[in-house]
């Protein structure tokens, strides 16, 4: 699920440059310095100020400072200040459009980007970000137009096939959104291998192999999945997603210590909630309920931060409240207010988990439909829609799709994989106390 | 540069079918308009959201051909002025007012004033490549569109100046390759430009003759940004050049439905003369020289087009020159010099009319209208072997244009040698 929440912020991070880690937090703090000693120096120079807003950015996604973002905005406003109207201006403007998508207001980063692109700089790099919001507002055939766009006819080879690379990691996760695993662990695998070539900076290439992990994870691939991170850690060890992607792994072979080790050395570097509420499961696994609920406060304190975290997070707390059965009213409001900007299949697959757990069953199975329309192959999509049908009587179609998760995976997830095995037990059960009954009957 | 095949034209003219066509139905100036209101009011006491304002009126003007818009952005230049005085960016939207009103030496001065303080801003090059083509500066405008390719490789604003100086240049498959460049990196919700872009293209086909491929183009056009002016405009010519004139006076009558122009006034007379309603164009005309003649003196005037009536319609030669002799005063680009041309041999003064289509020829343009007054010219002054070439360029240019029943007939009055050149028995 990891993956699926904190999709684009990787991407942006693919975008605008290497994601963080410890001895990159020290270069960036290095590079902001040096930015605003220019800025300093040039106060009416639009491009310094746009470099610092870019690094701002950078040390954001390092950071998840929220405080970074904003500063971020003020020095991108203040280069927009200085110029607006030029081709120059869309570097600034792109980076405009990142804060907007970091800060899930997508409407606001797809009319950036567009007014980027409106400046005719020559450079498809807006393109990217244009595709992202429409991913994340559920609009994929845009999203994948927007994608195709990313190429040039200008600047070096490497240039060149470094828009291949942010075209192939996107395409990816539409490939995987269509149904297309294998496809989508194509464009993945073939974005690594670019990213080798083009000796792109270590942590864009671990970003890439961790990615890789992701999907193969979720195709069920779980050694393969694993090689993936392993991969991604070493060329940049202690990577914070790498360490809880290995962490899942961990998990599904039943390897607790581990995975709590892993899933810690990844919450000490960035604190997602996510990764809080993994560990949590994990505790709340081996029986270690103090422990759990620990991490689950942790996931409500990190996510009520501040103003821009509840923004972020909306979805992630809507639907770590839904699992754990947890102030489930607030559960659906937020799941409902996150639909309001972001309309993709997974704000549906949330909204669907929130109302079935609230007990709205007929609007839980329109929402799963939504969530499932686009043909994913995601074992957590096709656990909650077997829930729900199940739920409301329809079980054919509640075993169909519990066996569809277990088949992809039957480690999907630490504590609902044995849910979904349980309830397909359960209905093969009533179905035989069913035909024993209707034969009775005829008898 | 590189050279796109132009078999991209057939991709250019495909439907939308991105999703990223607008949301809604306000244009990509009305959008921006909202964007930059709401921006004052989240950001009063700074200049940048003011300068986006009247950026977004002057893009009205263009989707809309109302000039009014002007005087809105000058007013709204005027806070941001009081607010950051003399802001690069508020000069630049007001270089893009002087442009849009054809004040072409002032923002020639402008343009050149701002690029020496920052000599980095891509589109002031750009502003001193419009000012230079409107004032026939050709060799200023490809140094500054030089620039801007240089500094930013394939940028969209370079690659249309770039496409105009081809074209200037004689150089149409060149023109083509980099208006595809740049329709190619526009977004579909720029709905505007890449309209104006399709009518660009169009406009260049029809000049070589292409009037099914200028069609296609303008079809795009229209269904891209429905009852553009310009797109209708130059449809309407398209429909003349194919003698169909009813249609030419149909599609100038709906362009005419929004603020027309006093070139669009003239342009449907003309298709009313041609399709023989003849009080109505008579009306028509009337119309025109009364909307065109107040402007006479402005630097946004009608006088290319008072010059053909005043020859054509009213037979009022001396009247002509007059217009054209202010006009070239002002501006000396290939049309001006070509009308001068025609206003000297509407008044029999064969030998300046000749040096004056020289120069304009001389710049490597090549329009069918432009080698047949060339060639009458030469046929005055006797020298019917230049006559014969630059008409027998004319019709090879395009066969259809609207002067090529003049140019025949032109040919015929030359002797039977030079004749034969025509005929191309060499």
């Amino acid at each position: 699920m990891i993956q699926k929440i904190l999709f684009p912020l990787f991407l942006i991070a693919c975008l605008t440059g290497p994601p963080p880690l410890r001895a990159q937090q020290n270069a960036t703090d290095h590079l902001v310095r040096n930015v605003q000693a220019g800025v300093k120096r040039y106060p009416e120079d639009y491009a310094g100020y746009a470099a610092l807003g870019a690094a701002y950015l950078q040390k954001g996604r390092e950071t998840a400072d929220a405080a970074d973002y904003e500063l971020a905005k003020s020095a991108l406003e203040k280069s927009l200040d200085r110029l607006s109207n030029d081709p120059a201006a869309a570097f600034a403007m792109t980076q405009m459009a990142v804060v907007c998508m970091v800060e899930h207001r997508f409407d606001d980063a797809l009319s950036w980007a567009q007014r980027a692109l409106a400046l005719g700089s020559g450079d498809p790099s807006p393109w990217a970000i244009a595709g992202d919001a429409l991913a994340d507002m559920g609009d994929y055939n845009g999203a994948s137009e927007a994608y195709s766009r990313l190429e040039s006819s200008y600047g070096s080879e490497d240039e060149k096939l470094a828009f291949s690379y942010q075209r192939d990691s996107r395409m990816s996760f539409l490939r995987f959104v269509a149904g297309d695993t294998q496809g989508a662990i194509q464009f993945m695998s073939s974005a690594v291998r670019t990213a080798i070539e083009t000796h792109m900076p270590a942590e864009n290439i671990a970003w890439s192999q961790y990615q890789l992990g992701e999907e193969l994870f979720l195709a069920g691939e779980t050694n393969a999945a694993e090689k993936a991170y392993l991969a991604s850690l070493d060329e940049c060890p202690n990577y914070y997603r790498a360490l809880a992607g290995l962490a899942k792994v961990r998990a599904s072979q039943n390897r607790y210590a581990d995975a709590v080790k892993l899933y810690k050395e990844a919450i000490a570097r960035v604190p997602y909630p996510e990764y809080a509420a993994s560990l949590g499961d994990v505790y709340f696994k081996l029986g270690q309920l103090a422990d759990a609920k620990k991490q689950f406060d942790l996931v409500e304190f990190i996510g009520y931060l501040s103003q821009v975290n509840q923004q972020i997070h909306n979805r992630d707390l809507a639907l770590f409240y839904a699992d754990h059965d947890l102030k489930l009213r607030e559960s659906l409001s937020l799941a409902r207010k996150e639909l309001e900007v972001r309309r993709d299949i997974y704000t549906w697959d949330v909204l669907a988990w929130s109302l079935f757990k609230n007990d709205k069953l007929q609007e839980a199975s329109e929402a799963i439909a939504h969530a499932l329309q686009q043909g994913t192959n995601d074992p957590q999509l096709f656990f909650h829609a077997g829930m729900i049908y199940e739920k409301t009587g329809d079980s054919a179609k509640a075993r169909s799709y519990l066996q569809r998760a277990l088949d992809i995976n039957p480690h999907f997830h630490i504590l609902y994989s044995s849910t979904a095995s349980k309830t397909l037990a359960r209905l093969a059960q009533k179905e035989i106390v069913v035909s024993q009954q209707a034969a009775s009957s005829v008898h | 540069m590189k050279t796109l095949g132009w078999s991209v034209l057939s991709l250019l003219v495909a439907p939308i079918v991105c999703a990223q066509a607008p949301r809604n139905t306000a244009t990509p100036a009305q959008q921006k308009i909202s964007w930059a209101e709401g921006s004052i009011k989240a950001r009063p006491d700074h200049s940048q959201p003011y300068n986006d304002l009247a950026v977004a009126y002057v893009q009205r003007v263009r989707e809309t051909a109302d000039t009014g818009y002007y005087d809105q952005a000058e007013t709204v230049l005027q806070k941001s002025f009081e607010i950051t005085p003399d802001n690069l960016e508020g000069q630049k939207a007001r270089l893009m007012i002087l442009l849009g009103r054809g004040e072409f030496g002032q923002a020639l001065g402008l343009a050149k004033a701002l690029n020496k303080k920052t000599p980095d801003d891509v589109l002031l090059y750009g502003f001193i490549a419009d000012a230079a083509i409107g004032l026939g500066d050709y060799g200023d405008a490809e140094e500054a569109a030089q620039w801007m390719l240089d500094m930013r490789p394939g940028n969209v604003p370079a690659l249309l100046r770039g496409a105009a100086l081809r074209r200037l240049y004689g150089d149409a498959r060149g023109a083509k390759d980099f208006f595809a460049q740049a329709y190619q990196q526009m977004a579909p919700t720029q709905t505007e430009e890449r309209a104006w872009t399709l009518t660009q293209m169009a406009d260049l086909q029809r000049s070589i003759g292409d009037l099914a491929g200028a069609e296609k183009l303008l079809h795009s056009a229209l269904q891209q940004f429905p009852g553009y002016y310009a797109a209708l405009e130059e449809s309407a010519r398209v429909q003349t050049m194919r003698q169909r004139y009813s249609e030419a006076v149909d599609l100038l009558h709906q362009r005419s439905l929004k603020l027309p122009t006093a070139a669009s006034r003239y342009a449907l007379a003309q298709a009313l003369e041609r399709s023989g309603q003849t009080t109505e164009a008579r009306l028509a005309y009337a119309d025109f020289a009364a909307t065109a003649r107040p402007l006479i003196s402005a630097s946004d005037n009608a006088n290319e087009e008072l010059i053909s009536y005043y020859l054509d319609r009213e037979h009022n030669p001396a009247e002509a020159l007059r217009i054209a002799q202010l006009e070239i005063t002002r501006r000396h680009d290939v049309n001006t010099l070509d009308a001068y041309a025609w206003a000297l041999f509407g008044n029999e003064r064969y030998e300046e009319a000749q040096k004056q289509i020289a120069i304009s020829l001389a710049v490597g343009v090549r329009e069918a209208r432009m080698f047949y007054h060339a060639g009458v010219i030469a046929a005055k002054l006797h020298d019917d072997r230049s006559a014969a070439r630059y008409l027998n360029q004319s019709l090879e240019l395009d066969r259809s244009s609207e002067s090529a029943a003049a140019v025949r007939e032109a040919l015929q009055n030359l002797a039977p040698e030079s004749a034969a050149i025509a005929r191309g028995d060499k």
